[in-house]
């Protein structure tokens, strides 16, 4: 690991008040910062705003106080340098898996010819040939999620942002695609933030995790994952693992 | 649409912005409607010609003033026969009809159409969303019935039934029926299906199953297509009115029926704007009726 | 599937079978008893079949064909409810479109379609005739209003529902607002505009027959509907009727395979009739 590591992302005093009959506070001054090709995670129980937090780093949401440069520059909008992908299915429906592929090149104005060879190239990388044409009705929950997350990679982009994106599968879907995942990563070397509330998954993939209190959102807790790399099934039972999810349960019990 | 919630303006601008809209367009139209006192509209190129006439855009004054006349509060209308050749609003009043009295009519008209109309709609969808040999034997014929425009029955029922009460309200009912069946179908079939399974799994039949289940389960069906019928029992109400009747707002907006005028219509604008403006209004009144009693009925519906 | 469906063929036919024999016995019947003379307002008209036998109906059905009546008044009506469906399309769904994306446009014209909306748009016949003429021009009108305001909430409907998802992915992946409004807004709201497209039809038809009493000249089914009426005549009311039925049938199955065919994508629920 190269040191001392570029920031590629800080969040300073992020605070996210809710609107409404009673406003909610979901966010109460979070401060993290994100380094180059680092693979972080965020836990926390529903309702500790992690989810708004990447919301706010995707730009979909300003926040009430606080700011986020990614870059140096403020995030004051979505943005294809962030890609996101949703927990709820975002695969567009009316397009073909190839569409959906290359929308974010079609949008970026690259060249037919070249978004084709880009977008067979991904085509490759999740193992999808021959469904190119295929509307997503056609493929199962585990592949038309990979195609979210190849079609974020399309248009190669400095931050991954992923919101419990294998929250609504199954769990034997759910360890496959965190393997997919795992490898993708090692080929990619993205700087990722993963929420999700499942703390093997976050432990499995990240390089760090980081633990959020209930509502309102704050750090309780930083936890590095110093396992070597590349992970597998044997990982997450050597007693590394299985000390870092008792130490991290522990962290949560105890909001 | 917006990806921001935050970022939604109060609703009060809403309502500010749309009472403007109303207030201009009638300041416009009120102005465009009294240009023929400034300019001689013989002078205007030809589509102005025809339409800066009083006879054609009644000035807004007028249409208050029919507004008055119809509500029978005011005096007789100076210059209404001057303005309009026919004298439609002197021919109303004379026969004493009223906005009020005209609407009254035509609501009792809808209301019959939707008891009986939707009775009727919602027992057929309920037999063919409930079993399927009724669903495969029926709905091929309620398709055939379906595709005929109520208002195109009306000279055959009169035959049927005579020149009365009656031919006016079967196109309405018929109308109201065709439009119940669908939504009541699906609700019971695709909606309530899954919860009928269950209860019967629990134990349930008979008057049970079907009074504590099914029909709530399709209730929200269920009115959504009464809201969609009231909109076609109004349409279909004005129609028979105005090709048939001899009262109510379809036969006030005409002044005599369409069909038996040999189809010249001669109505005076002020009069016909009334009539619609009472028409939405009534129609508007009565649809927040159904949505406000729906939603109590249907309190448990997730919105 | 296959028996299922061919079950559901043969069941109908039945029906619809012994619904013609049925009423092909009842008009033999009625030949016999039902009054000829019938009590007309102020006269009596003579010689009415109120359940005409197939021989009459097809004997008037050769006739109207044969004088050529009958098709022309086909295709005069259905290019009226066609012109009208498109001229009100084109104006009720790019409206409902913006009104949907855009907050102020909404605000400002929420109360005339509120208005427009529930005032059945036959009241407004009188009015088109006086302001438009009692030729071609107002039928249509006629006819665009009521679709423009089915196909203006339908299209505002549709675009509202679109899922929100759908758009912040769009945004994130960097797309301009044209481009996701040709390739996210517009093919997510199409299914539901292509509905109200079926239903305006539909609501096309009816109006159409009303429409043609302005003014009203031969070929037109409107006005042979009236003629035939005024008479009576039952066995060419009911040619106009069943004529007009098999019309709107057919549009409507057109509407429907033409909703099938831009849905392709969609996660099928069990068949829609």
């Amino acid at each position: 690991m190269p040191e001392p590591r570029r920031r590629r992302l800080e969040m300073r005093d992020v605070v996210h008040v809710y609107e409404g009959k009673t406003a909610t506070r979901a966010l109460d001054g979070v401060s993290l910062d994100v380094h180059d090709n680092e693979f972080l995670a965020i836990v926390g129980p529903v309702g500790s705003g992690k989810t708004t937090l990447v919301r706010i780093v995707a730009g979909f949401l300003r926040p009430t106080s606080g700011v986020v440069l990614c870059d140096g520059a403020p995030v004051t909008g979505p943005g294809p340098e962030r890609g996101y992908v949703f927990q709820e299915e975002a695969i567009f429906p009316w397009m073909s898996v190839r569409d959906n592929l290359g929308f974010g090149l079609l949008a970026k104005g690259v060249v037919a010819s070249e978004r084709e060879k880009i977008v067979a190239e991904l085509v490759r990388l999740i193992g999808l040939e021959g469904y190119e044409g295929a509307y997503p009705k056609e493929l199962s929950g585990g592949m038309s999620k990979m195609v979210e997350v190849a079609r974020v990679l399309a248009t190669d982009p400095a931050i991954l942002l992923l919101d419990e994106p294998f929250g609504l599968l199954d769990a034997q879907t759910r360890s496959k695609m965190q393997d997919q995942l795992s490898l993708l990563w090692e080929e990619k070397r993205k700087t990722v933030i993963l929420v999700t509330h499942d703390v093997e998954e976050a432990i499995y993939l990240a390089d760090r995790v980081v633990v959020f209190t209930p509502r309102p959102g704050r750090i309780k807790v930083e936890v590095t994952v110093d396992l070597p790399r590349p992970r597998s099934l044997e990982t997450r039972f050597s007693p590394a693992f299985l000390a870092l999810k008792r130490s991290i349960w522990k962290e949560i019990g105890r909001a | 649409m917006r990806l921001d919630d935050a970022a939604r303006p109060p609703k009060a601008r809403r309502v500010w912005l749309g009472l403007a809209s109303v207030v201009a367009l009638v300041a416009a139209y009120t102005l465009l409607s009294n240009a023929y006192r400034v300019v001689d509209p013989s002078l205007l190129p030809d589509p102005l010609r025809g339409l800066l006439r009083p006879q054609i855009l009644p000035p807004t004054q007028r249409i208050v003033d029919a507004f008055v006349q119809l509500v029978g509060a005011g005096a007789p209308l100076a210059g209404g026969a001057d303005l309009h050749p026919g004298d439609h609003i002197g021919g109303l009043v004379e026969q004493r009809v009223t906005l009020q009295g005209s609407l009254l009519v035509s609501t009792y008209r809808v209301l019959i159409g939707l008891a009986v109309g939707g009775s009727l709609g919602i027992l057929a969808g309920l037999l063919m969303g409930w079993s399927r040999a009724v669903d495969e034997y029926v709905h091929p014929i309620y398709i055939l019935f379906r595709s005929v425009p109520p208002l195109a029955l009306i000279t055959y029922v009169m035959l049927w039934l005579g020149h009365g009460t009656a031919h006016l309200l079967i196109p309405i009912i018929y109308a109201v029926f065709a439009t119940v069946v669908i939504p009541t179908y699906h609700g019971v079939r695709d909606v309530a299906d899954v919860y009928v399974k269950a209860a019967r799994a629990l134990g349930a039949g008979g008057r049970l199953l079907l009074s504590r289940v099914m029909l709530p389960a399709a209730s929200p069906f269920v009115l959504a297509g009464l809201r969609y019928a009231l909109v076609i029992a109004w349409m279909t109400t004005v129609g028979v009115e105005m090709l048939m009747g001899d009262d109510g707002v379809g036969y006030l907006l005409i002044g005599g029926g369409l069909w038996s005028s040999r189809l010249e219509v001669a109505g005076d604008p002020a009069v016909i704007v009334v009539g619609i403006v009472g028409l939405a209004l009534v129609g508007y009144a009565m649809d927040v009726g159904v949505r406000v009693a729906g939603d109590r009925l249907t309190q448990w519906v997730k919105r | 599937m296959n028996g299922l469906w061919r079950r559901r063929l043969w069941r109908a036919l039945l029906s619809l079978g012994v619904l013609a024999v049925l009423y092909g016995i009842a008009s033999q019947i009625g030949s016999a008893l039902l009054p000829r003379r019938i009590w007309m307002v102020a006269h009596y008209i003579e010689d009415v079949e109120l359940l005409p036998p197939y021989a009459s109906l097809l004997e008037e059905a050769v006739f109207l064909v044969k004088s050529g009546i009958l098709p022309r008044s086909i295709l005069v009506s259905t290019a009226r409810v066609l012109e009208g469906l498109a001229l009100g399309a084109a104006v009720g769904v790019p409206l409902g479109l913006s009104m949907a994306r855009v907050a102020r446009l909404e605000w400002l014209l929420d109360p005339w379609v509120t208005f427009f909306r529930f005032t059945p748009a036959l009241a407004l016949l009188p009015l088109y005739a006086l302001w438009f003429g009692l030729g071609e021009l107002s039928k249509i009108l006629l006819i665009a209003t009521a679709v423009a305001v089915v196909t203006l909430l339908g299209a505002y409907q549709g675009v509202r529902d679109v899922p929100r998802v759908y758009l912040e992915a769009a945004k994130s992946l960097g797309a301009s607002d044209g481009l996701i409004l040709r390739k996210i807004v517009w093919p997510a709201a199409l299914p539901q505009i292509l509905s109200s497209v079926r239903i305006a039809l539909g609501l096309a038809w009816v109006t159409v027959v009303v429409a043609e009493l302005i003014k009203a000249t031969m070929p037109s089914l409107g006005y042979l509907l009236a003629l035939a009426g005024a008479y009576p005549r039952v066995s060419t009311i009911a040619v106009g009727i069943v004529t007009i039925g098999v019309l709107v049938l057919a549009c409507d199955a057109a509407a429907l395979g033409l909703y099938a065919m831009a849905t392709r994508w969609m996660k099928r629920s069990p068949a829609d009739a």
